[in-house]
């Protein structure tokens, strides 16, 4: 019960990821993402060590397609997982387990993938991939994050006993450095979609000043300050 | 302003970085911890390629001291950074940066390092150390949160006039693996280190669960099944 957009921009390079779940804390199983190298991510049932192990594959040349070779043959419950692969060109493959549960599948388009299980049917991953690809010009978070709301709002995830709300979600993007341009996260929460896009606009507007401290120190103003200056109704209590 | 811990756990080996600040969503910018390296935190004025290129360097075989003289020498804004560097066998490396706001300070201990800005005073380290060492039996992950809650308890950030809140903060444990094995975040919150035991307390009662089904899928109940037990019976 799980629903992903895994995409590069084919603008700038980036490689992003957008997830929301019912699990609680999903950010910590989102380390597939590196810069210029690849973005892959293994959900379902986890088998944790595919994401590094895939990222080192992608970095020694390996193709998306062969990564995936790789770790079927390497995961005896291979068929218990749902896996992207997207490499640093775009070129994208991902795998649906038959043991996966649910409303299980995926939908590539060129350089992003939509990928869930536990889902309520085939028009969610759809829906996802169809709110990535509606504004190819806006900044790559910001198609990740109409995904995900697209996938939200086509119905998201559905268990036995009816619809599963999301509890935790991510955002993720790498530029050029090897930390993560953004990542930002939403761990317990009954609305975690909702709360996630709640986080990201208030984040929004420190972004630019965080990056400017570090880089720029001598010419930084104190944060409580930095704070003053924002819209009075975005001002902290 | 930020208050931050380092530490390894003696027993077990891991590693680990517990954090609280003022910014927002600071446990995207928490990636210098690697099992079976090291550990490596630049705040304050943060240069971000601290942090990965710390971790190279300790990969590389350099002692924590010698990193932090290589950070030095690779940053012309030195002075406006607060860095604490652990290697996977306990050697430390600190430094605060003239140039950090505030009452800004480290304090070094067996296996961890204290270190934050813009506090209102020692005592929040001082509370941080007690706090890490006060139950060395208890999985490095509560130690952290121990660290975290008494740092808060002792006034946090501040100065002598105005306290300010946490507002984001986050605890990251590295065991063997190249995965985290805790990983947990309050991205945006008025209280956040309240709200971070919250969710470490509800994280850690599906850890096993999570952990188990990913390596033993086909004997894995379905998540609602686990939740709804988890209301019938709470764990202990």
């Amino acid at each position: 019960m799980t629903y992903t957009i895994l995409a590069r921009c084919p603008r700038t390079g980036q490689m992003g990821l957008g997830i929301a779940t019912y699990s609680i804390g999903v950010g910590l199983y989102c380390n597939g993402l590196r810069s210029r190298k690849g973005a892959t991510m293994t959900q379902a049932f986890v088998n944790q060590g595919n994401n590094p192990f895939a990222l080192r594959l992608l970095t020694m040349g390996f193709t998306p397609t062969h990564v995936l070779r790789e770790l079927q043959r390497n995961d005896p419950d291979h068929e218990y997982r749902q896996i992207g692969v997207i490499d640093r060109e775009g070129n994208a493959v991902a795998y649906s387990g038959p043991k996966t549960r649910g409303w299980s599948g995926h939908r590539i388009a060129p350089g992003a993938i939509a990928m869930g299980n536990v889902l309520a049917g085939e028009h969610v991953v759809d829906a996802i991939l169809s709110g990535f690809t509606a504004s190819p010009d806006a900044i790559l978070e910001h198609r990740l994050l109409a995904a995900l709301e697209a996938g939200r709002d086509a119905g998201g995830q559905l268990g036995n006993d009816g619809h599963l709300t999301e509890r935790s979600a991510a955002i993720i993007v790498y530029d050029d450095a090897d930390y993560a341009e953004l990542d930002i996260r939403v761990d317990l929460h009954d609305h975690a979609v909702d709360e996630l896009r709640r986080n990201y606009e208030e984040y929004a507007l420190y972004r630019g000043y965080y990056t400017e401290r570090g880089k720029n120190p001598a010419a930084a103003i104190p944060q409580h300050e930095f704070v003053r200056t924002l819209p009075v109704g975005e001002q902290p209590a | 302003m930020t208050y931050s811990i380092i530490a390894r756990c003696a027993r077990t080996g891991r590693l680990g970085l517990g954090i609280a600040t003022y910014s927002l969503v600071v446990g995207g910018r928490c990636e210098g911890v690697a099992a079976n390296i090291g550990i490596c935190k630049t705040q304050a004025f943060p240069n971000r390629h601290n942090d990965p290129f710390a971790i190279k360097l300790l990969a590389d075989g350099y002692l924590p001291a010698r990193v932090m003289e290589i950070l030095a020498a690779n940053d012309p804004q030195h002075e406006y950074r607060q860095i604490a560097i652990m290697d996977r066998e306990g050697r430390i490396a600190a430094h605060t940066g003239p140039r950090t706001r505030g009452w800004s300070g480290h304090l070094l201990n067996t296996d961890c390092v204290a270190f934050g800005n813009g506090l209102v005073g020692e005592q929040v380290l001082t509370g941080m150390i007690e706090g890490f060492l006060a139950d060395p039996a208890t999985p490095l992950e509560y130690r952290l949160m121990h660290a975290l809650e008494a740092g808060r308890d002792a006034g946090g950030q501040g100065d002598a006039t105005t306290h300010r809140t946490e507002r984001s903060a986050a605890i990251k444990v590295v065991d063997r693996n190249d995965y985290p094995d805790i990983d947990v975040r309050v991205d945006v919150h008025p209280i956040a280190v309240d709200r971070l035991r919250e969710v470490l307390d509800e994280y850690k009662k599906y850890e096993i669960f999570y952990r188990d089904r990913g390596r033993n899928p086909s004997q894995a109940i379905p998540q609602d099944v686990f939740v709804a037990g988890l209301k019938a019976a709470p764990p202990k």
